[in-house]
Order: structure tokens, then C-alpha cells, then sequence
């Protein structure tokens, strides 16, 4: 390979062809995707975070969550994940248009949470259950304490303070900050919000009965 | 015919080497310290896997932060100031001329790793970007352009002011790795940090980063130090040669469509995933042409082409294995598993690492004119780095089996799972100790060597020629 500009330009047009193929390609198909308008319902989907839960997806990725939980259901039948209720269908494009940075994950030590915001709605616990998983861990998942503050007990016990199974010193109450109260409305709100239609499944092709006809 | 070590030194030696000694030995000792702190933070991060509450009190090191940090030190502190090294110095020799800009290299050299740390404190501040191979603050992102830049520069110059018309394969691997990063780089940087495509084509684009950064950056990096070394140690002319080109092309134009890999099922255009099917299949010509071209690395004597040997046999089976695993069948095992993980370190440690590793064990002697301060250290750093990659692919490929069977099982849960992985997570943990271990007796062995050569040890280095070389660059 003697001829230097030659090489060189090879070398960009590789770079090049692969970033206007994959990028490129994925952008035009993507980046356009509009939202679902629903006449039924007279919305369209997926709606934007509120404004709370906008601020937690921040801090689920500055705390590397997407390191041990993914956000990506897989279609029924390839794996278990409709088996594990983490989705009736699987995840998307469309799901993520309105997400600022989707935190897909690309590992599962803990389950997908996808939806979960759908599976917590069905259980009245399920915020104060969360904060308290985050605050003291669990034999398999990491403590957070940090996102959370021991403020002194004057007067009446906060309406945000944890109710802990070991009880906390006394006089002393467990406060969310304001990361960890974000953080939870964005884990609340993950749901999978409607059926588009590329999410159905495909039609099962016809039994071919008939002689072929047309040649 | 016997490779009895000859005093060659002035012949191994040459102004090339001198010229480059200051600014490739900063590089290579950034590179060195950059893996120590890589491994401490991969041990703590493996010790969190199966005890979750290790260190949770401090929000800098929480795990996703760890794993963060230490993927950033392993790639942007340890690959890359070796790489570095390795290309410039391959191309300084085989250019046949002193190189070049070494003052932007020293600089550039000093703003990557100050920047590289910079990254690093702002990753355990929570400023990462999230996405993998790419995790550094968006703001330190145009300073380390700019600095590789400047450290490339060098590279390039030997290219163009190089002697003879033709050039070698070492020569075009280590241009490849010099010149398309900061393309690779600049254009992530914009599709994901300054103007970001919406959605999951994020996805798409940190997947065509993270595969452009390991087939078109760090493997030529690699190679370039292979093709060097191999042919020298083993005093044999290439076999196959005649294919490298071919093979070199292969990897350029196909490396990054295999972008998609890891985003099989997922919300992405299905033709995603299968471009890294497609490329992926094609790419086993590379793979199996290095392999043909490099295996005299066994006819090799001494203990860098001993690295080598190994390097090159991991990278063949990393692009097997990584084919396999692109398909959407066995993908539903290995997928958001260890064995991901496992296949990943095999590629960065067992094959990347170990020829970055012989590459070193070669150029310093060189750089400095002195031996290594100590045989017993370096066959030391070679048994536990030997010992620690083997023992480490195999506990993680064991634990992602065990863990991907058990997530196809809709009844077994998180806490099972996390019961039958601890065991090989241990393994994995102790490898990455005795990793650790290696690695620091290599930085001390470094330290000694390059401080001898500072203070001017009067032993010269003796260096093995062996006796059938028929040319020698």
C-alpha cells in the first residue's frame, strides 16, 4: 500500500460507510417516529414524563443503573420475559421517543424494569417498598443510603419518611432527598403505555392448501 | 542453528530508539499505572457483584459508577497510552527515520491522562454519559480528542516521511489505529452528546462506537505490535502474507457494522442486528488470516512473541465466539448474561492485553538500551497475567451459563440466581486479584528499568537474534 492519500481516504471512507449505514440509516428510520395518536383515547402515546420523573431518569443514569437492569422487553416467546410479567409485548422505538437519553441496559443481574411502573400500580406498597430497598439493600441488591437523609423526629413524623422493618434510632426519622424521590417517580412511571400496532405480532401465514395457481 | 544471544545491542538500538525514549516510555508508563487502577477498581467491582453492600456507603464508587470507571481506565488509560506507544514506535522503525512532532507527543500525552483523570473524577461524580466504552463526561470528550490528536500526528508523519515506497502490514494496522479514531470519536461525540438522535437510534450509535472503537482502534493498535514482533522473533518470513492485505481491508470496511450486536431483540430495526450477523460471518476471513499469519509466534523465542502467542489465539477465538453469540438463537443464552461479560474480557484482556504486553516486553529494552531490571519479575507478571485472564473468562463464562439458563426459567428468581452464580463470581474475583498482582509487579519492574535507564546502567542490554533472519527493519 504505497499511495498515502489513498489509504488514508480508504480508511475514512470505511469509518464513513459504516457511520452512514448504521447511524445515518438508523436515524432516518427512527429519529422521525412520531407518537401514536389514539382516536379512542384522544392522545397520543407515549406521553412525555412528568417533569419529576423527567429528573429521575438523570439520576438512574448517573448512578449506572443500566449496569445490572435493562429497560427492554423481548418479544413473547424469545425468552422469558412476557413468562416474568415484565411486559404483554415487547419494547418498541416508539416507547423511547419522548426519553432523553433510554437507558437500555445491557445486562440482567436484577429484572428488567421496563414496565415497572405497571407492576408497582397494582401494589398500594410499592413506592415505600422501593425507598427502602434503595436505602438499605438487599441481600442482592446494593444500598444506596446516600440518596437518603437522618433528619432529627420535632413534631410529627414526615409523610416522606421511611417506615423501616428494623425501626430507626429513636428520634431520628429517614428522609428522601430530593434525588431519591425523583428517582422513584421515574421508576413509578416506566410502563409500557399502549399497544402500538408494530408491537402486535405478525399473522400466522396461511396453511398453503390450495395449488399454486399463478405461476 | 541455535539463537544463541548475540551482543547485538547497537544493533538493535538505533537513533530511532533514543530519539523516541522519553516520550514513548511516559506513554507506556501512564499506560501501566492506568491498568493498576483499572484492576483495583475490576476487583472492587467484582467483589459488589456477590456482595452487593461492599462500599455502598460512598456514592462515588456504587457500583454502575465502578463498573464505569474501570472499563474508562482499562480502555482510555491503559489501551490507549499503549497503543500509542506501540504504533509510534512500529512506525518510527519500519519508517527507517527518527520520528517526528515528539513534543506534541509529550503534550498530547499529558493533557489524554490529565483529561483521562479529569474524566475519571467526573464519572465518580456522576457525570457519565451511560453508554458503554463512551462513559467520559461530554465535556472532557473534545480535550481528549484534541490530545490523541496531537500524539498521532507523530504516527503519521512517519507514515508519510517513511524511507521505502512500500510499507508492512505493522505499518498499515498501526496508521489504521492512529488515524480513524479521532473520525471515530468526533462522530459519536456528536450523534450522542451534542446534537443526540432521538431514542433507541442512541442505541444504534453507541453500538457502532463500542464495535468501531474495539475492530478499528484498539485490535489494529494490537496488530501492529504482532505483525512487528512475530516475524522478528520467530526469524520467519509471514506465511500467508500475501492475504494480510485483503484481511487488514476486511476489518476496516466490516469492524463497525457489527455495531448491532448486542442489540438482538431489541427496539431496533431488525436489519440492525443482523448487519452484525452478516459483517460478523465475513469477518472470520480476518480472523482466521491473522491467525494463519501469526501462528510462527510458537516458533518464537523469548518473553514478549510468549504474550503474543497467547494474544493471538484469544483474538482468533473472540471473533469465533463473538459470531456465534450474534445469532439469534444461541444470543438468547448469552444475551444480558456473563457470558457477554466473559466473551468481552477475552477480547480486552485475553487478546488485546496480552499482545499490548509482549509489544512492551520488546520496545523497552529497545527504548531504553538496558535489559528488564528483573527476570523473575517478568516471569511473574507472565504466569499470573496467564493464570488471572484464564481463570477469569472461565469463572464469568461459568456464571453466565449458569445465569442464562436460569433466566429462560420464568420460575427462578433474582435471588436463586444470585445464590448459583456466587460461587464462580469468587473465581472471578480471585482472578481478578491475581491480575491485579501481575500487573503491579509489571508497573515495579517498569519503574526499575526505566529509572536504571535515567541513571545510565553500564549493562547493555543482549539481545536474541536468531540466526536464519533474512531482513530486518
Amino acid at each position: 500500500m504505497k499511495n498515502g492519500p489513498v489509504f488514508f481516504f480508504g480508511l475514512l471512507a470505511a469509518a464513513g460507510i459504516s457511520w452512514g449505514g448504521l447511524v445515518l440509516g438508523s436515524h432516518g428510520q427512527l429519529s422521525s417516529l412520531p407518537p401514536y395518536y389514539d382516536e379512542i383515547q384522544s392522545q397520543n402515546f407515549p406521553a412525555r414524563m412528568n417533569g419529576l420523573a423527567a429528573r429521575g431518569q438523570y439520576v438512574y443514569s448517573d448512578l449506572g443503573c443500566a449496569a445490572c437492569h435493562t429497560q427492554q422487553v423481548r418479544r413473547p416467546g424469545y425468552g422469558s420475559d412476557k413468562e416474568r410479567g415484565w411486559g404483554e409485548r415487547q419494547s418498541v422505538a416508539r416507547d423511547y421517543i419522548y426519553q432523553p437519553r433510554p437507558q437500555l441496559g445491557a445486562s440482567r443481574l436484577g429484572p428488567d424494569l421496563a414496565t415497572y411502573g405497571a407492576r408497582a400500580e397494582k401494589n398500594p406498597e410499592a413506592a415505600a417498598q422501593l425507598h427502602a430497598l434503595l436505602y438499605a439493600g438487599s441481600a442482592t441488591h446494593p444500598a444506596y443510603p446516600f440518596l437518603y437523609n437522618e433528619e432529627p423526629l420535632v413534631g410529627q413524623v414526615s409523610n416522606k419518611a421511611l417506615k423501616l422493618s428494623s425501626g430507626g434510632r429513636p428520634g431520628m426519622q429517614i428522609v428522601p432527598t430530593e434525588r431519591a424521590q425523583t428517582l422513584a417517580a421515574y421508576l413509578l412511571t416506566l410502563n409500557h403505555s399502549f399497544d402500538f400496532p408494530e408491537a402486535k405480532p405478525l399473522p400466522a401465514p396461511a396453511a398453503k392448501k390450495q395449488e399454486p395457481s399463478k405461476k | 542453528m541455535s539463537n544463541s544471544p548475540t551482543n547485538a545491542a547497537s544493533a538493535e538500538v538505533t537513533t530511532i530508539d533514543t530519539t523516541a525514549r522519553g516520550p514513548l516510555l511516559l506513554l507506556v508508563g501512564a499506560a501501566l499505572v492506568w491498568l493498576v487502577i483499572s484492576g483495583i477498581l475490576a476487583l472492587i467491582a467484582s467483589i459488589q457483584l456477590h456482595s452487593p453492600h461492599f462500599l455502598a456507603d460512598c456514592s462515588w464508587l456504587t457500583h454502575g459508577r465502578t463498573q464505569a470507571l474501570r472499563e474508562t481506565a482499562f480502555i482510555y488509560g491503559w489501551a490507549a497510552n499503549a497503543g500509542l506507544a506501540v504504533a509510534l514506535w512500529v512506525l518510527g522503525r519500519l519508517g527507517g527515520n527518527p520520528l517526528r512532532a515528539l513534543n506534541w507527543v509529550v503534550v498530547g500525552g499529558v493533557f489524554w491522562n490529565l483529561g483521562l483523570a479529569g474524566g475519571m473524577a467526573g464519572i465518580a461524580g456522576g457525570y457519565m454519559t451511560s453508554f458503554s466504552f463512551f462513559q467520559l463526561p461530554a465535556g472532557i470528550q473534545p480535550l481528549m480528542l484534541l490530545a490523541y490528536a496531537a500524539i498521532a500526528l507523530s504516527g503519521i508523519l512517519a507514515w508519510g516521511g517513511r524511507r521505502t515506497d512500500g510499507t508492512y502490514a505493522a505499518q498499515w494496522f498501526a496508521a489504521a489505529g492512529l488515524f480513524v479514531f479521532p473520525w471515530l470519536f468526533s462522530s459519536a461525540q456528536l450523534v450522542l452528546l451534542w446534537a443526540p438522535v432521538r431514542g433507541t437510534a442512541q442505541a444504534v450509535a453507541a453500538g457502532w462506537f463500542a464495535q468501531g472503537a474495539w475492530t478499528l482502534w484498539l485490535a489494529p493498535l494490537a496488530l501492529a505490535g504482532a505483525y512487528y514482533i512475530v516475524p522478528k522473533s520467530a526469524g520467519r518470513v509471514v506465511p500467508g502474507y500475501e492475504f494480510a492485505p485483503l484481511s487488514f481491508w476486511t476489518l476496516v470496511f466490516l469492524g463497525a457494522w457489527t455495531g448491532g450486536r448486542h442489540l438482538i431483540g431489541g427496539p431496533v430495526p431488525a436489519w440492525v442486528p443482523t448487519m452484525a450477523v452478516a459483517a460478523g460471518s465475513m469477518l472470520i476471513f480476518h480472523y482466521a488470516v491473522t491467525l494463519a499469519n501469526l501462528r510462527i509466534a510458537s516458533a518464537g523465542t523469548g518473553t514478549a512473541v510468549r504474550y503474543i502467542r497467547f494474544g493471538v489465539w484469544a483474538y482468533f477465538m473472540v471473533g469465533v465466539v463473538e459470531l456465534i453469540a450474534c445469532f439469534r438463537g444461541p444470543a438468547l443464552s448469552v444475551q444480558f448474561t456473563f457470558l457477554a461479560t466473559a466473551l468481552e474480557q477475552l477480547g480486552l484482556y485475553g487478546a488485546l492485553s496480552m499482545m499490548f504486553f509482549g509489544a512492551i516486553y520488546y520496545m523497552v529494552p529497545r527504548l531504553t538500551g538496558n535489559p528488564w531490571s528483573s527476570a523473575a519479575l517478568a516471569s511473574g507478571h507472565r504466569i499470573g497475567v496467564i493464570l488471572g485472564v484464564s481463570l477469569l473468562v472461565l469463572s464469568l463464562a461459568a456464571a453466565g451459563w449458569i445465569q442464562g439458563q436460569a433466566l429462560l426459567d420464568p420460575q427462578v428468581s433474582f435471588a436463586q440466581i444470585a445464590e448459583r452464580i456466587r460461587t464462580p463470581l469468587l473465581g472471578a474475583t480471585a482472578a481478578q486479584l491475581l491480575l491485579l498482582a501481575a500487573n503491579l509487579i509489571l508497573l515495579v519492574n517498569f519503574c526499575k528499568t526505566a529509572c536504571a535507564c535515567a541513571k545510565s546502567a553500564s549493562q547493555p542490554a543482549l539481545f536474541r537474534q536468531p540466526a536464519s533472519l533474512e531482513a530486518s527493519a
